[in-house]
């Protein structure tokens, strides 16, 4: 559990993060979105004390971060960046292993932890381990960013652009992976991105900020279809919300159940979203499609009607 | 594997050939400049003598030996904890003035540090020493400052995010990652120190420098070469065991 009460921060004339309060539940994932500049990496940092806050308190699980002495509070803290801030002169193992050893662990444990670690994130220990960090592609550097925050098995992961300045299919892939681990292991993560989909697909609690204070925080379907304010709408997509909710939504939630006879027909898959659905639609010409389950037994039946919502007439 | 390996180890002895190489050649001269006499003699016809032997070379070389290796050892101590303290967050305030002394005091000839030592600490070999030590702490200052400064933002920030403490920092980061930018200012400044040594000669610090004072004030060109041999010989030596040090450091 994260709590900012009226937090701000001031470098000098400046004014980063002015008087915002959040309250981020244990296993939620909150994302920060905004535009450059708006203090989302301020208010990351705050939190593990990388920044000193001038104003308001900050609490971990119920405790004010003041209280702890600076390493031990990080160390609580999983920390990964864009730039991935790997240690060049050591091995992909040993960068994975900086947190569990700074806490002492035994070796054996460390050996132990970091080689599920990597097996977790698909980074083969007899390929990777003793790899240099210059050896491995930008994704792969990331992987072992995320492995190395992970390591300690914190409470607590703080991700500033983890997943940026990588191409759209490894992007996904890593969010995909996020997900799954986080449905696993329930950590707080507060999680600061540009990617307005990225935000979407991931959050369970989208805070959008705007010049260093809070426009408006809450599930990204509650944002979507309730935006504050024209910063808030537009930031979400504009025009394209539409696609943007659509994209949250499953084939599953919409379908209409079927019975036994299987029509002929497209299929798609439940778990797919409804974007991907309207997407097949516009592509095969088609207003119906069928809805598989995973073994590819016709279990439902969607409509363009049903697609786009038509409620009133359900 | 195997093969990998035995091409390291190939590579270690050849990288190891050039500094012994260098040293046998310096020791042989040491000892065998009077059977270089013929050769001398050919420079310096009219002379009496054409081999300096007014002390011996072997103890002249240890004396220069001594003498850059306590003024290096001390730059080293002084100029790598420099410009460390002034990296930290609490010696920020000096790193402007500390980068500019160590432009500037490059510029400064090692004669003029002498000059104004002798009044200070008198004659013999101390003048030497401090003038050295003044002089070497430049490019190790310079080079730290630059291989800290150079290191990549981010892992400072993923270091601290992580949890390390500020020495854990230095010691298993920050250090290892400029050490070959520092060494390159340690081999620097022993080199030029190695040369400049010669100087201390004039105020009566006996070294190798001392054949060459002393060719050039009786008029005898041999003793000049003679020193200056041997010099050129220990700062090719010095130089290849610190290229041999530098690529296991990186
Ligand atoms: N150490 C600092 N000293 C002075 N000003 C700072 C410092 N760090 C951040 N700022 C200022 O605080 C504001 C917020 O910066 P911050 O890095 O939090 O933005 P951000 O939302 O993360 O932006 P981006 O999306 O570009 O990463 C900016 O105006 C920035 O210039
Ligand atoms: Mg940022």
């Amino acid at each position: 559990m994260i709590e900012l009460i009226g937090v701000s921060k001031r470098f000098g004339q400046t004014t980063a993060v002015d008087d915002i309060s959040l309250r981020m539940a244990p296993g939620e994932l909150s994302v920060l979105v905004g535009t450059s500049g708006c203090g989302k990496s301020t208010t990351l940092r705050m939190i593990n004390r990388l920044i000193e806050h001038s104003d308001g308190e900050i609490h971990i699980d119920g405790q004010q971060i003041r209280g702890f002495r600076e390493e031990t509070l990080r160390r609580r803290m999983g920390y990964a960046i864009q730039s991935t801030g790997l240690f060049p002169h050591w091995t992909v193992a040993r960068n994975i292993g900086l947190v569990p050893r700074l806490l002492k662990w035994p070796a054996s444990r460390i050996h132990a932890r970091v080689e599920s670690l990597m097996t977790m994130l698909g980074l083969p220990m007899d390929e990777f381990a003793d790899k240099m960090p210059r050896q491995l592609s930008g994704g792969q550097a990331q992987r072992v960013g995320v492995a190395r925050a992970l390591a300690a098995d914190p409470d607590i992961l703080l991700m500033d652009e983890p997943f940026g300045a990588l191409d759209p299919i490894t992007r996904e892939t890593l969010q995909h992976e996020l997900r799954e681990l986080q449905a696993r292991l329930q950590k707080t993560i507060v999680f600061v991105t540009h990617d307005m989909d990225e935000a979407l697909r991931l959050a369970d609690r989208l805070v959008v900020m705007d010049q260093g204070r809070i426009r408006q925080q809450g599930h990204p379907l509650a944002l979507l279809r309730e935006p504050a304010d024209g910063f808030v709408a537009s930031l979400l997509g504009g025009e394209d919300r539409g696609l943007k909710e659509a994209a949250l939504l499953t084939v599953g939630e919409r379908m209409m159940p079927l019975g036994a006879k299987p029509l002929p027909g497209e299929r798609i898959s439940r778990h797919a979203t409804l974007r991907e659905a309207l997407s097949m639609m516009l592509w095969r010409h088609a207003e119906r499609l069928v809805v598989i389950d995973d073994q590819g037994m016709a279990i439902g039946e969607l409509s363009l009607r049903r697609l786009v919502g038509a409620r009133s007439h359900e | 594997m195997s093969e990998a390996t035995g091409i390291l180890r190939g590579g270690a002895r050849r990288r190891w050939l050039a500094p012994v190489l260098w040293a046998a050649l310096l020791l042989g001269a040491c000892l065998g400049m009077e059977s270089l006499q013929g050769l001398f003699r050919l420079v310096e016809p009219d002379s009496r003598r054409v081999v300096y032997a007014r002390a011996d070379f072997l103890v002249l070389l240890g004396r220069h030996v001594f003498v850059v290796a306590v003024a290096s050892l001390a730059a080293v101590a002084l100029g790598v904890g420099a410009a460390v303290a002034v990296t930290r967050r609490a010696g920020r305030d000096f790193l402007p003035l500390v980068a500019q002394l160590a432009s500037i005091g490059q510029t400064f000839p090692p004669v003029a540090v002498l000059a104004l030592a002798v009044p200070v600490l008198g004659f013999g070999t101390l003048p030497i020493i401090v003038a050295l030590l003044l002089y070497g702490l430049l490019p190790i200052v310079r080079n730290t400052l630059a291989g800290l400064e150079g290191i990549d933002p981010g892992v400072r920030e993923a270091a601290r995010g992580m949890g390390m403490t500020g020495g854990q920092l230095l010691r298993q980061v920050e250090l290892p990652l400029a050490a070959p930018v520092i060494l390159a200012g340690i081999r620097t400044s022993v080199t030029i120190n190695i040369a400049t040594a010669a100087i201390g000669a004039t105020v009566g610090a006996s070294n190798l420098g001392d054949p060459i004072i002393s060719g050039i004030v009786n008029g005898n060109t041999a003793y000049v070469l003679q020193g200056a041999l041997l010099i050129g010989l220990l700062a090719l030596t010095v130089d290849s065991l610190f290229a041999r040090l530098q690529p296991t450091l990186t």
